[in-house]
C-alpha cells in the first residue's frame, strides 16, 4: 500500500544527472525539506548495496511492525516502495512483462509484478537491490502480500515470518490482540536466528518510543494541511510519506520530520500554499498514479484545485495512539491490527467523512486501481453514499499504481474535466 | 438422484427451515447445524449480473460478483442471514460492503480463517474464533445444545469419511459416475441437508474392481469444477477426472480422519488444521507443490487442468509455481481461465483437443 518515497527517489537520481524540471507556474514554491528528503533516501539506497555481509537485510512490507526488526538490526528494505519507483520512471510495464512471460498473470497486483520482474531480471532503478536474508510480511494491508512473498520465499529459498492480522470486520476482539500479540513473541527467537543478534527489551522499547514520536509528529505535519492555503499537495505528503514506512525507528525519520515539520509551520505562518491559488479543496482516495503524477498534480493546480488530504497517508497517524511501550506486544497488535486496509468500510466511511469535514473539502477522486483489490472494492458505495450525505461532488478514474499500461488518458482527462466543472457549478450555487 | 439446488431450498424454506447463504470456503458448518441453520453457499448462481456492476469494478472476480448479483436479488429464501468466511480480499470487502454500505433484510457475519504457516498460536486463536462465532450464532438463536454439537461433528466427520472413500474410489477407477455425475454429487454438499447428503453419499456404488472407464486420467486443481458442457466435453473425449483439488471440492475435507469428537470445539480446530494446502490459507507453495505432486502420482493422473477463475489472486499466484513442478514432473498441463459462463467455447475446445493431441497415442494406447 504504502508505496511511498518514489517520486522523490526519482528526483534525487535526477538531480545528479540533470538539471531540475522548471515547476509550473501554478505551483507554489517547492519545499526546501525536498532536498534532505532526497539525501536521506539516496543514501538508503545507496548504502543497501553495501550492506551484504555487515547487516542482515530485510525485505518488508509497509504495513509490518518493522520496529521488532530494528531491535535486531536488520536493514529493511521495502520492495512496495521500489515498485512505486519503477512505476514513476515509467518502467512499470517492462518489469511486469517480464514477470508475465515467467508466468505470472497480469491480473495481479502490479507492485507485486515488478518486484516478481525484479527478482527475474535483477533490474532496478535504484541501482542494485541487496538480496533479502529474511522476508517480512503482515497481510494488515491485503492478503496479495502473503502469496508475493511466499513466492519469493519459494524462488530464494528464504525464511519468511508472516504476521497474521485478523481483519476487523467489526471491532478487533480480545483474541485478535492475543493471537497478534502471541505472534510477536514467537518471532523472537527466529529473528535472533537469522540475525545473529539477542533482543534486548530496553533497546525495543527505545525504538518503540521512537516509532511513536515520529508518528505522531507525521499526524501533526498532516494536519498542517487543513490551513488555507494549505502548505504542501497530497502529492508531496505522498513522498515525504517515505521515511515513516521505510525508515521508521530510526533516528533519521524522527529528526527529518521535526524539520519538515518546522518548514510547513513556517509556509502557514507565512500564508505560502502549495498551489499559487486555492480555490478548492480535494481529498485523494487511494494509492497514487505513480506514472502520471506529474500530469495530475499540474492538471488540478492549473484548475486551483489542491488535495489537502487522502486516505492512506493518514494511516501511520491514525493507529499511533493505541501504542504504549508499557504494553509493546498488545498495544501493536492494536496499532497494526486496525489501519485502514484491515478494517471494515463502515470505519473507512467515518475516517473519510471526519477528514472532509476536518479538511474543508470541496471534491474527491477516487482511484479505482487495477491491482488493489482491498483498496477498491467498495469505492463505489462509498462514492455514492459520502456524496449523497455530503453534498459532495466525487469522481472515480479507473486506472493503476504502476502499469501504466491501463491507463486511458483521454478518457480519464474527459471525466476529470467534467468532475471539474461540476465542482466549480457547486460552488457558484 | 441428486435434486435441483434452487428448488430444493425452496422446499426447505417452505418447511420452515432457518436458511444461511454462506460464501466460499472454509466455514465450520458443524457449528450452523447444530443450531439448526441450513447452510446454502453461494458460488456460481446462474444469471446475468446487472445490479452488482453498481457496487463492483469490471476487475472483480466472477464468483464475488455473481454472490452480490444474488444476495441484491434473492428472493427470500436465504432468512438466516448471510456468512461471509475470509477467503481474500474481495470476499473481505464484500462482506463489508453488504454489512456496513448496502445492508440487507437478514443479519450478516462474519468468520476469519488464519493465514499463512500455523503454529501453536493459530490454533489457539481458531479454538478462539470457533467460540466466539458460537456465541454470536447463541446471541440470535438462543445457547448452544453442546450434544446437539457433538452430534453434528459426528455427522460432519461420517460425511468426511465417506467423502474420502468415494474420492479413493475415483481415483482407483472404482466410481460408474462420469466427471459431471461426480461434481454434482460433490456440489450437493453446497445446498443439502447434511442428513440427506450422507444418505446420498451412501447411495453411491463403490466397484470392487477398476472399470478401466477413462481412456485419459486428468487431475483438476482451482476453485470450482468446469462447467457441465465442458465436462461433458471431456467425458465424450475420453477424459476421466479422477482426482481433484478445488476449493469447492476436496481442499474442505480433511486429509485424514479424526478421531470421533469428544470436545466439538477441540474436533472442529483439529479439522481446520488437517485440511489440504490451498492457496487462499496462503501456507508454503513447496507444501502445495508436494501436496499436488502425490496427488497426481497416487491418482496416476497423466495430466493436470488448472481451471482458474478470472482474477482469482490466490489461484493465480501459486499457479505458476505449481505448473513449473509439475511440468518438471513430466506432466502436460492446461490452464483454462474461467468467467463462469455457461457453455463451451470454441477456443476451449481447441485447446482441450490440442492437448489430448499432444499427449499422443501413447496414452491413449
Ligand atoms: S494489493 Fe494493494 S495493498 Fe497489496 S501490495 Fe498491491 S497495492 Fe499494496
Ligand atoms: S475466486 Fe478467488 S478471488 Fe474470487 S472469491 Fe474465490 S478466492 Fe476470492
Amino acid at each position: 500500500m504504502r508505496d511511498v518515497g518514489a517520486p522523490a527517489l526519482m528526483s534525487f537520481r535526477d538531480l545528479t544527472r540533470r538539471k531540475s524540471r522548471p515547476v509550473p507556474e501554478a505551483f507554489g514554491p517547492p519545499l526546501r525539506s525536498n532536498k534532505r528528503l532526497k539525501e536521506i533516501l539516496g543514501r538508503h539506497y545507496f548504502l543497501s548495496r553495501y550492506v551484504p555481509g555487515a547487516k542482515k537485510v530485510a525485505w518488508v512490507t509497509s504495513g509490518a511492525p518493522v520496529e521488532l526488526l530494528r531491535a535486531f538490526d536488520f536493514y529493511t528494505i521495502y520492495p512496495e516502495n521500489h515498485s512505486a519507483l519503477v512505476g514513476a520512471k515509467k518502467n512499470g510495464a517492462e518489469y511486469c512483462s517480464i514477470a508475465e512471460s515467467d508466468g505470472f498473470s497480469q491480473d495481479l497486483c502490479s507492485y507485486a509484478r515488478i518486484d516478481l520482474g525484479h527478482m527475474l531480471s535483477g533490474k532496478s532503478p535504484a541501482g542494485k537491490l541487496p538480496r533479502p536474508d529474511l522476508l517480512f510480511c503482515s497481510n494488515n494491508i491485503c492478503q496479495t502480500v502473503i502469496y508475493w512473498y511466499k513466492t519469493i520465499a519459494h524462488e530464494l529459498n528464504i525464511p519468511l515470518i508472516h504476521f497474521d492480522a485478523p481483519f476487523v470486520s467489526t471491532k478487533q476482539s480480545e483474541a485478535d490482540v492475543r493471537y497478534m500479540a502471541q505472534q510477536l513473541l514467537d518471532m523472537i527467537p527466529i529473528l535472533e536466528q537469522v540475525s545473529g543478534n539477542v533482543f534486548y527489551l530496553n533497546d525495543f522499547e527505545t525504538i518503540l518510543s521512537r516509532s511513536q514520536e515520529t508518528s505522531q509528529t507525521w499526524g501533526t505535519i498532516l494536519q498542517t494541511m487543513r490551513a488555507k492555503p494549505a502548505p504542501m499537495t497530497i502529492f508531496d505528503a505522498f513522498g515525504h510519506l517515505a521515511p515513516i514506512v521505510s525508515l521508521r525507528g530510526l533516528p533519521v525519520a524522527h529528526d527529518y520530520y521535526n524539520i519538515l515539520l518546522e518548514e510547513l509551520e513556517e509556509r502557514v505562518a507565512l500564508g505560502i500554499g502549495a498551489i499559487t491559488e486555492e480555490r478548492y479543496r480535494l481529498i485523494w482516495d487511494n494509492i497514487a498514479v505513480w506514472y502520471k503524477v506529474r500530469f495530475l498534480a499540474t492538471f488540478f493546480a492549473e484548475r486551483k484545485m489542491n488535495f489537502v488530504t487522502a486516505t492512506y497517508t493518514n494511516a501511520w497517524a491514525e493507529t499511533t495512539c493505541h501504542l504504549d511501550v508499557k504494553d509493546p506486544w498488545s498495544s501493536m497488535a492494536k496499532t497494526y491490527g486496525q489501519i485502514i486496509l484491515n478494517n471494515n468500510l463502515k470505519h473507512r466511511m467515518g475516517l473519510m467523512r471526519d477528514m472532509i469535514k476536518n479538511f474543508e473539502v470541496d471534491g474527491m477522486v477516487m482511484h479505482s486501481t487495477r491491482s488493489c483489490k482491498p483498496y477498491s472494492v467498495g469505492q463505489f458505495d462509498l462514492r455514492r453514499a459520502l456524496g449523497a450525505e455530503l453534498n459532495l461532488p466525487a469522481v472515480i478514474i479507473d486506472a493503476d499504481i504502476a502499469d501504466e499500461r491501463v491507463w486511458s488518458e483521454q478518457q480519464i482527462q474527459t471525466r476529470l474535466e467534467a468532475f471539474c466543472e461540476t465542482l466549480e457549478d457547486a460552488a457558484h450555487v | 438422484m441428486i435434486p435441483n439446488r434452487s428448488e430444493y431450498l425452496k422446499q426447505q424454506a417452505l418447511q420452515g427451515q432457518k436458511i444461511m447463504g454462506v460464501l466460499p470456503a472454509l466455514y465450520p458448518k458443524e457449528l450452523l447445524w447444530a443450531f439448526d441453520i441450513l447452510p446454502a453457499e453461494i458460488w456460481d448462481p446462474p444469471g446475468d449480473i446487472v445490479k452488482a456492476n453498481r457496487h463492483l469494478q469490471t476487475t472483480i472476480c466472477p464468483i464475488v460478483k455473481q454472490s452480490l448479483e444474488f444476495i441484491l436479488t434473492e428472493p427470500g429464501i436465504v432468512n438466516a442471514g448471510y456468512l461471509f468466511p475470509h477467503t481474500c480480499d474481495s470476499l473481505q470487502n464484500l462482506g463489508s460492503q453488504v454489512k456496513d454500505m448496502i445492508g440487507v433484510p437478514v443479519p450478516v457475519y462474519t468468520f476469519y480463517n488464519p493465514k499463512g504457516n500455523f503454529n501453536k498460536a493459530t490454533r489457539a486463536y481458531y479454538g478462539d474464533i470457533l467460540n466466539e462465532f458460537l456465541q454470536v450464532l447463541a446471541d440470535v438463536h438462543g445457547p448452544p445444545d453442546i450434544e446437539k454439537l457433538r452430534a453434528a461433528c459426528e455427522l460432519g466427520l461420517k460425511i468426511d469419511g465417506r467423502r474420502i472413500e468415494l474420492q479413493q474410489a475415483r481415483m482407483t477407477d472404482r466410481l460408474s459416475l462420469n466427471s459431471q455425475q461426480y461434481f454434482q454429487l460433490i456440489r450437493a454438499a453446497e445446498f443439502m441437508q447434511p442428513v440427506d447428503y450422507l444418505y446420498l453419499l451412501n447411495q453411491v456404488e463403490i466397484q470392487d474392481e477398476p472399470l478401466k472407464s477413462h481412456a485419459i486420467r486428468f487431475l483438476i486443481s482451482g476453485i470450482l469444477p468446469p462447467n457441465d458442457m465442458t465436462l461433458s466435453f471431456l467425458d465424450d473425449l475420453g477424459i476421466g477426472i479422477v482426482a481433484e483439488d478445488l476449493l469447492a471440492g476436496s481442499r474442505r475435507i480433511p486429509i485424514a480422519t479424526l478421531d470421533p469428537p469428544a470436545d466439538p470445539i477441540e474436533y472442529l480446530t483439529d479439522r481446520f488444521f488437517l485440511l489440504p494446502p490451498c492457496s487462499t490459507k496462503a501456507g508454503s507453495l513447496d507444501h502445495r507443490q508436494q501436496y499436488l505432486k502425490k496427488l497426481a502420482s497416487d491418482s496416476k493422473a497423466q495430466a493436470v487442468l488448472f481451471n482458474i477463475v478470472k482474477f482469482c489472486e490466490p489461484e493465480l499466484f501459486d499457479h505458476r509455481s505449481l505448473v513449473k513442478s509439475l511440468k518438471n514432473e513430466g506432466l502436460p498441463v492446461l490452464s483454462l481461465e474461467t468467467e463462469l459462463l455457461p457453455g463451451l467455447s470454441g477456443q476451449t475446445q481447441t485447446r482441450i483437443e490440442a492437448i489430448v493431441e499432444m499427449m499422443g497415442d501413447e496414452v491413449l494406447a
